[in-house]
């Protein structure tokens, strides 16, 4: 699923300047010719679009907590370096190590510490890309407030690569806090799990940087990222509330700390099988996770589901599905839809997807997107159908 | 008024959704903005979504423009009428539609205030984050059409991180919804960027926004300080030592003056005050905020004192959120600008601005958020003296280039509007100007949606094939093609 997946592959293109990058995007808009991005291009692009060689340079203001970033840098290797003068983006997509910031912006990427810092949408402050007719534009700025134009940096966060290339992004940072501790509980079923995390949610003598949930078994994940004392502090709380609710838990810190959390990561997105997103209201994470586990049973399914248990949006992985995939899809979608929720596919695992809406219903401004998209890249070069919502 | 369009309204919608009076008109000349006036043809206040739909359809077919206006008080003309056009009053668009604790949301129309939100869920132990200084008067509306931030957005963000979704009217009259109840409706952000569109691009009838739990715990430290270099250096080793305030403001001798004046807030006599703010666990609260207390102390502050209760915070707050009605009692005009310096180059800017004020011979007051580098400067000046009040402008536009400079923004909450336009092209390049206007033709392919604010040249997006043809606003002389 990683693989640039070209009918007709004519053409990898990696280039290692801005300038060189909007030549060619100039060239290919007045030919007519398509363009795929990175691992998101879509499958009749001709040109093979790689940014995995623009990564200099990184400007850091540490004073300022603000970085200016290359599309090409992997989001590991731009923390590497925050992390010298005690700072970071905190964003923790799954396999980061392999995601470049082009990347992530372009899927709106997030992982669990989005119960804190939310997504790459709510970090960004400026952008530069190049348009589909090869101008560089830019929009936002370097500082962390600023309402100057409009907010063509958050548009592009989540476009997948339909309506301009991002070049380079502006992001507020955060300290890296002193100290981590995470409480794993077991919790009974998907009911006492979603109270549970309720209940954390609301708790006002605790900020934890995640609320995760993994099922089955009923597991969440707490993890607090704040001073020693205060971390050691606010494990305890949430143990005492685990207490109240009949739930068991332990206490964990450093490398098993970050194993748990590697393996939570590696399951749900190491898996094999069709992945879905599912998002649902908070108070409704209980019931999708039941309709989930039943449409599992009745269709003979191997299902995982991970995600933030206090923000109502949840992965599943499922296996085995063979040719029941778009049927299943279909299903849980109207579960979720119904509470004004949606399912999109992230991967149909191999699965033929002819019938598979990737998507669902867009609602009532679909038009308009199409019509942002029809001026942005006029000609449709830039990864065709490969946008949100089909785009 | 063109008298055909007129008829076609008044058969529309209600007659007391309607005002025509020259008299009445005269309310809705200007935002708070007050030195840039204009008298709408025609005043239309909604009472529902469908009769301001049936509105911007009607301006749609006929080709007249528009503009939307909450409660009056942006500060860049964002609200300024057009001659012969509609202003849209949304202020009887103001319930309060659906409180959802559990999961955190508030439903509102968009003439509800920014204080009501909170006030509706106060009782549950929450809030709306974003507080403007004018939170008691300003509508949500108006907060999502200027992406308002407040001396919180430090550490709570803006209004775009706490919308999570709005019903719009699009200038065809077209009904959207984008977001939602539900977190990452899939599709474009164009939520986002209606968000900080002042009010160019949609007029929102309806937003979701999201509340927070009230923090557990709120420490304010009020620290004086002999200039405002030892308090610069008191944030910067705040910040440096991985603390996340949840507000740093800063006001200088001259704002300080002011405020005692108006609100006798008690602020020490001093050329600089600091007010830093942590929110938190208790526990966590308590930790750091002896960090806080022991920067200032070492970077010299001459008094310090520590509000721990609502009413003694509520004191200082009043003192700092009166700054800028407070130089009334100072100086018989006053100009606020608005701009953004890297936090890190403040120091800098601010004695620019002090040879700037020696220079000019005008008194330059100044007021900011000194964690997230936003700087408010008032300046005095007398309008019954000949030329000063031209002067306070080119002086406030001198700031903003110093602004500019700096690698900072002409605006960090106030807005462009009609104020700012003619600064875009400072700090932004002719391409990265078009890129904005193709998500403006994609909106508003005929130019009627609040033409002539935020753009320097308001140009037609050309969306019409074929042979030319005179656009209406081209024809007034409005507007060139696109």
């Amino acid at each position: 699923m990683n693989r640039v997946n070209l009918v007709n592959p004519a053409e990898a293109f990696s280039p290692t300047s801005v300038a060189e990058l909007a030549a060619k995007l100039q060239w290919a808009n007045d030919q007519g010719v398509t363009v795929g991005i990175g691992r998101i291009a879509s499958r009749t692009s001709c040109v093979a679009l790689s940014l995995r060689h623009l990564t200099e340079p990184i400007e850091h203001c540490a004073g300022d907590l603000v970085a200016t970033v290359p599309a090409g840098v992997a989001l590991t290797e731009v923390n590497a370096l925050l992390n010298r003068a005690g700072q970071w983006l905190p964003l923790d997509p799954p396999r980061m190590d392999q995601r470049t910031i082009g990347h992530i912006l372009a899927g709106n990427e997030s992982g669990p510490r989005r119960h804190r810092y939310g997504t790459p949408r709510d970090l960004i402050l400026g952008i530069e890309m190049v348009l589909a007719d090869g101008r560089i534009a830019k929009a936002g700025g370097r500082v962390v407030k600023n309402v100057a134009g409009y907010d063509l940096a958050r548009l592009m966060c989540g476009s997948f690569g339909s309506l301009a290339v991002i070049t380079s992004a502006t992001f507020k940072l955060t300290p890296v806090p002193a100290a981590s501790r995470t409480v794993i509980i077991q919790a009974a079923n998907a009911t006492s799990l979603t109270d549970l995390a309720q209940a954390i949610a609301a708790c006002r003598s605790v900020t934890p940087s995640a609320i995760e949930l993994e099922a089955p078994p009923h597991r969440l994940l707490i993890r607090f990222e704040t001073t020693e004392t205060a971390a050691d502090r606010q494990a305890a709380i949430v143990g005492d509330l685990c207490g109240s609710h009949g739930a068991t838990f332990t206490i964990v810190a450093n490398q098993v700390e970050t194993d748990a959390w590697r393996s939570y990561e590696a399951r749900i997105w190491e898996g094999t099988g069709a992945l879905l997103k599912i998002a649902v209201l908070p108070t409704q994470v209980s019931s999708l996770l039941e309709e989930v586990a039943r449409t599992a049973e009745a269709t003979n399914l191997v299902w995982c589901a991970g995600g933030r248990a206090a923000l109502g949006v949840v992965h599943v992985r499922l296996a085995n599905h063979g040719d029941r995939l778009a049927t299943i899809v279909a299903g849980l979608r109207h579960h979720a839809c119904a509470g004004g929720g949606s399912l999109v596919v992230i991967s149909s695992g191999g699965a033929a997807n002819e019938h598979l809406d990737r998507w669902g219903d867009i609602g009532d401004a679909l038009p308009l997107m199409r019509a942002v998209k029809a001026r942005f890249d006029p000609k449709g070069i830039l990864n065709p159908g490969g946008g949100p919502g089909g785009l | 008024m063109n008298a055909a369009f007129l008829d076609e309204l008044v058969r529309t919608i209600a007659p007391d959704s309607l005002l025509t009076d020259p008299a009445d008109l005269l309310t809705y000349e200007s935002d708070a903005l007050v030195h840039l006036r204009a008298t709408p043809g025609v005043v239309v206040l909604p009472a529902t979504t469908s009769e301001l739909q049936a509105v911007v359809r009607l301006c749609h077919r006929a080709n007249v423009p528009f503009v939307a206006r909450g409660h009056g008080t942006g500060l860049s003309g964002g609200a300024l009428p057009i001659p012969d056009g509609v202003l849209i009053g949304l202020s009887r668009l103001n319930r309060v539609l659906e409180v959802d604790i559990p999961n955190l949301r508030v439903t509102v129309e968009p003439g509800v205030t920014n204080l009501q939100i909170t006030q509706s869920v106060a009782a549950f132990g929450c809030y709306y984050a974003p507080d403007p200084s004018s939170q008691i008067v300003c509508s949500i509306g108006g907060n999502i059409a200027e992406n308002s931030g407040g001396a919180h957005c430090l550490k709570y963000g803006f209004t775009v991180h706490h919308v999570l979704g709005v019903e719009a009217v699009l200038p065809n009259g077209d009904l959207v919804h984008l977001g939602g109840r539900v977190l990452d409706a899939p599709g474009l952000d164009l939520l986002a960027t209606i968000v900080g569109s002042e009010g160019t691009l949609a007029i929102v009838t309806k937003a979701i926004v999201r509340i927070l739990r009230r923090p557990e715990a709120v420490v304010t430290l009020l620290a004086g300080f002999g200039s405002i270099d030892e308090a610069g250096e008191a944030v910067s080793t705040i910040i440096s030592s991985g603390i996340v305030p949840a507000a740093v403001e800063m006001m200088d001798r001259l704002t300080i003056e002011a405020a005692e004046a108006a609100v006798h807030p008690k602020f020490p006599d001093t050329n600089a005050v600091l007010i830093v703010e942590l929110d938190g666990p208790q526990g966590e609260v308590d930790e750091l905020f002896g960090t806080v207390e022991a920067i200032c102390q070492r970077a010299g502050a001459s008094t310090v004192e520590i509000a721990r209760d609502d009413a003694a915070r509520a004191r200082i707050w009043k003192g700092r959120k009166a700054a800028f009605a407070a130089m009334g009692r100072v100086s018989p005009n006053y100009y606020v600008q608005d701009g953004v310096v890297p936090r890190t180059r403040l120091p800098g800017v601010l004695r620019r601005i002090r040879e700037l004020e020696a220079r000019s011979g005008l008194r330059i007051g100044n007021v900011f958020h000194a964690g997230d580098g936003n700087l408010h400067p008032l300046i005095c000046y007398d309008e019954s003296i000949p030329g000063q009040a031209e002067q306070a402008e080119a002086v406030a536009s001198e700031i903003l280039g110093y602004c500019i400079e700096a690698g900072g923004s002409i605006t960090g909450e106030h807005g462009v509007g009609a104020d700012k336009k003619h600064s875009m092209p400072k700090m932004f390049t002719a391409n990265d100007l078009d890129a904005m206007q193709l998500l403006r033709c994609a909106f508003d392919p005929s130019g009627i949606c609040n033409p002539g604010k935020v753009f320097p040249t308001p140009r037609l997006c050309g969306e019409v094939p074929g042979p030319y043809r005179e656009h209406p606003l081209e024809r007034a002389g409005l507007a060139e093609r696109f």
